[in-house]
């Protein structure tokens, strides 16, 4: 039972490696020993710099990897594979070019065999919490980046699942949208909270977004370094004082430029 | 001043509303392409009209290829009209390309899809794919006499490979992690074939397919001109026969149009269901 000392975990990775065999037989260890636990309706962010395995993490979590090591359990249950219950936002938007951007909302809701008023009306809903109303009928081709990372969030959100896990979703794109995309991203979890799992190498991106941070090492094979509990109250201002304290802490303990 | 980039010539085109001028007249593109077809034209007259009286006559002038054109449609060639002509060459390559189309699309989407097809088919396809429709037109005479099946026959044989094997590498070609993306979102296999390949696909196969109809008329001209009585591929060898070249060019000409027509209603079958592919200005 969740209680404010005891929170309920959703998601618990315990002692997670992962190992990938290149070519035949060269052994590439990526994760080595990760315990993460995710409380529920808590914005988790995985922060390090690139190549240590925070990807991999999410996948395994997501299901489409399998741990060499370990286990992963949402609500107590062992995660065999990719599902409907853990949505995954890529990191290249990865939305279907054949369909518009209401195709490609509906499309969770469409696979689980809901009808088409329904699904149209949960895409729509979707669609206008994301900022995107107007663009319904829109090729992906037809909008820019921000956007379709959007359209990438609003349909894992249409599939209303138990959690969410982006994959440094705004990675690919410029300054400006990146912060415009971190607010919207801060408004659209505080409109309808969920469970987030978060992945970055954006150490301001992490303070703005997270309630707590879980760093990673950056050198292969990758594990868990300290874990961060933010408390600063939303929205947050990137020059706030206590900001930029634990900005300076996190960077101290980290020994790399983030 | 740095040249234009050619993003600019492959993206929709715009309204142009500046004042028309000698200048944007002469360099307007549908004024050259006018201009480049009157060439054309008159450079074949030209040519036609003005050789040696001693050698054949083996060039017809535009003028001569029109009345010839004008002459099949009045009387009959080997008891049909030119529209008869045209009607049984449309209906052999339209046969022979439904079938083979029917038929090699949902192979080559099989092949690419299910291992055991694949490695039992093939080794089959690659063996026959090389060799040229035209080398089989023997063969399906002896199979199946001089009538109408022969025919459709080398037609499905040359619209066949380019089908399949369009088919067979628009699954390929499909970016990995979308199946990826069904799965998260919830999908079985059958939903990554039917949401994904599908869909994915259907640029390719209709690039396959515009190919195949060249090839179909390819084959039917083939066909027609070792063992036929009716079609356009008679007219080319009557011509022959008859040494007037106004007749051999005509018949050439009506089959330029119709397999430019042909391509055209495949194209535009492509626009309805392909409607998210981008718009490439002038194509």
């Amino acid at each position: 039972m969740a209680t404010p000392t005891n929170p309920a975990i959703k998601i618990a990775c315990d002692h997670v490696s992962k190992t990938f065999i290149q070519k035949g037989k060269q052994e590439v260890p990526v994760l080595e020993d990760v315990s993460v636990d995710v409380r529920e309706n808590e914005f988790l962010v995985i922060l390090g710099p690139g190549q240590c395995g925070k990807s991999t993490l999410l996948r395994i979590i997501a299901g489409l990897e399998t741990p060499s090591e370990g286990t992963v359990t949402l609500n107590g249950k062992a995660v065999t594979g990719p599902g409907p219950d853990r949505g995954l936002v890529f990191q290249g938007y990865m939305l279907f070019p054949w369909k518009t951007v209401l195709g490609n909302v509906e499309m969770g809701p469409r696979l689980r065999g809901i009808g088409p008023e329904e699904r149209r009306a949960t895409a729509q809903k979707y669609i206008e919490l994301v900022g995107l109303k107007g663009f319904e009928n829109h090729y992906p081709h037809q909008l820019s980046g921000g956007m379709k990372q959007r359209v990438g969030i609003a349909r894992v959100y249409a599939n209303s699942p138990e959690v969410m896990l982006l994959d440094e979703p705004f990675g690919q794109l410029d300054a400006q949208t990146r912060i415009f995309m971190e607010q919207e991203t801060s408004r659209i979890w505080q409109a309808e909270r969920r469970t987030v799992l978060f992945v970055t190498n954006n150490i301001d991106e992490a303070l703005y977004l997270g309630d707590r941070i879980v760093t990673m090492e950056g050198k292969l094979p990758g594990h868990v370094s300290k874990v961060y509990d933010v408390t600063l109250p939303r929205p947050r201002e990137f020059t706030d004082m206590d900001f930029l304290n634990l900005r300076q802490e996190i960077i101290d303990a980290s020994q790399l430029t983030l | 001043m740095s040249s234009s980039s050619i993003a600019n010539e492959t993206t929709c085109a715009f309204t142009d509303s500046r004042p028309w001028t000698i200048r944007r007249v002469l360099t307007n593109q549908y004024f050259l392409y006018t201009v480049s077809l009157c060439f054309f034209f008159f450079g074949w007259d030209y040519l036609a009209s003005h050789q040696a009286q001693d050698a054949t006559t083996s060039i017809a002038r535009p003028y001569e290829v029109l009345l010839a054109i004008q002459d099949l449609w009045d009387n009959e060639l080997a008891d049909y009209k030119l529209l008869g002509h045209v009607w049984m060459s449309t209906q052999r390559v339209v046969i022979g390309f439904v079938i083979a189309a029917v038929l090699a699309v949902p192979i080559g989407l099989f092949m690419a899809l299910n291992r055991y097809v694949n490695a039992i088919v093939k080794p089959l396809f690659d063996l026959l794919k090389p060799m040229p429709p035209i080398s089989w037109v023997s063969i399906a005479i002896l199979w199946f006499g001089i009538e109408e099946t022969s025919k459709v026959f080398i037609i499905i044989i040359g619209t066949f490979v380019p089908c399949l094997l369009n088919a067979y590498n628009g699954v390929r070609l499909v970016e990995p992690e979308l199946y990826d993306v069904i799965r998260v979102l919830g999908g079985n296999r059958r939903d990554e074939i039917l949401h994904v390949c599908f869909p994915a696909s259907f640029p390719s196969i209709f690039a396959g397919l515009q190919i195949s109809l060249n090839s179909a008329w390819t084959c039917v001209l083939a066909a027609e001109l070792v063992c036929s009585r009716s079609g356009l591929g008679y007219i080319i060898v009557q011509g022959m026969n008859l040494a007037d070249p106004a007749m051999v060019m005509s018949g050439m000409a009506i089959i330029a149009v119709l397999a430019c027509g042909t391509s055209l209603l495949v194209t535009a079958l492509e626009r309805v269901l392909c409607p998210w592919k981008r718009k490439i200005a002038g194509l």
